[in-house]
């Protein structure tokens, strides 16, 4: 579109009085890639939102595993914004399910920090207020070591190795028992 | 002010809160609970909390307050139905009201007081 310029610029070049002309062309010229350019830029950041958003439905899923025994399987890094949504999400279930345990599984988050740690137990104080178990499972080694290491401590809640042992652990504090048929 | 009921029920004191509580009430709510377990001989109170939608720290604070006393004589508290938004607004706050037993609802919270009512 700006190359008209220069092609319309030849044309004029050698009578002088077109000059106001052609300032006003090119004015013209300029707004019109301007209003090009914003309508692309809003687009652009609605397409962004609308997938940011999504993602934030997408990755924070509760599930019913048994009676009474929710888990929550996180995946991909917890910011303050996730770890809300999480807990909302989850005290939202509790209440919906008439959930008694609540299992996080934390293996697809790749790192956790002190604020990750502190959304954490902020969620699983929140269920005992609510009358509700959480229990954490899926530590991977380097993400005990870090734990260890910036001094977190996870108090009385009980941790367990995988998803498994956790619902192993939620159904036999509702007194369940798995047997062979 | 408003005066909030306290059922007996057994030996279980029930204290639904239906009215949107003020600090007044509260304390007088702690009054009357102390009376009643003395006078009743219960050994096990409910707070049912389910319609309670706003709480701050001072609410917080009494909530507790009562699970200790109620210890003092003998009886266990048991708060139940406490909503997400009340529970998030109570941990920002920094209360984890330990030392008080919680459960999902009413029904849960006489069973886990067991055999005592």
């Amino acid at each position: 579109m700006f190359s008209l310029k220069d092609a319309v610029y030849n044309l004029v070049a050698g009578s002088a009085e077109l000059i106001p002309e052609y300032v006003a062309f090119a004015r013209t010229i300029d707004d019109l890639g301007l209003h090009t350019f914003e309508t692309y830029t809003a687009a652009r950041e609605q397409v962004i939102s609308d997938q940011a958003e999504s993602m934030l439905e997408l990755s924070t899923p509760v599930v019913r595993l048994w009676d009474g025994i929710i888990a929550v399987p996180l995946v991909g890094t917890l910011d303050s914004a996730r770890a809300q949504l999480v807990m909302e999400k989850m005290l939202d279930a509790l209440v919906s399910t008439e959930a008694e345990h609540a299992v996080i599984d934390i293996t697809g988050v790749p790192t956790v920090d002190t604020e990750v740690a502190q959304h954490l137990l902020k969620t699983v104080v929140a269920a005992r207020l609510m009358g509700a178990e959480c229990i954490i499972t899926g530590i991977r080694p380097q993400i005990a070591h870090t734990i260890v290491s910036l001094g977190i401590e996870f108090g009385d809640v009980p941790t367990k190795q995988t998803l498994a042992d956790g619902l192993a652990h939620a159904l036999s504090r509702s007194g369940l028992k798995v047997v062979s048929a | 002010m408003e005066h909030v009921p306290i059922l007996k029920i057994g030996s279980t004191l029930l204290v639904s809160i239906q009215i949107d509580l003020q600090d007044q009430s509260v304390q007088q709510l702690q009054e009357d609970l102390a009376e009643q377990i003395v006078a009743s001989g219960a050994t096990g109170v409910i707070i049912d909390i389910t319609a309670v939608e706003i709480v701050d720290s001072f609410i917080g604070r009494m909530l507790s307050t009562i699970g200790s006393m109620s210890r003092l004589f003998d009886a266990e508290t048991v708060l139940v139905g406490m909503r997400p938004a009340v529970a998030i607004t109570l941990v920002e706050l920094g209360l984890s009201l330990d030392g008080i037993r919680t459960a999902l609802n009413t029904e849960k919270g006489l069973r886990l007081l067991g055999g005592r009512f």
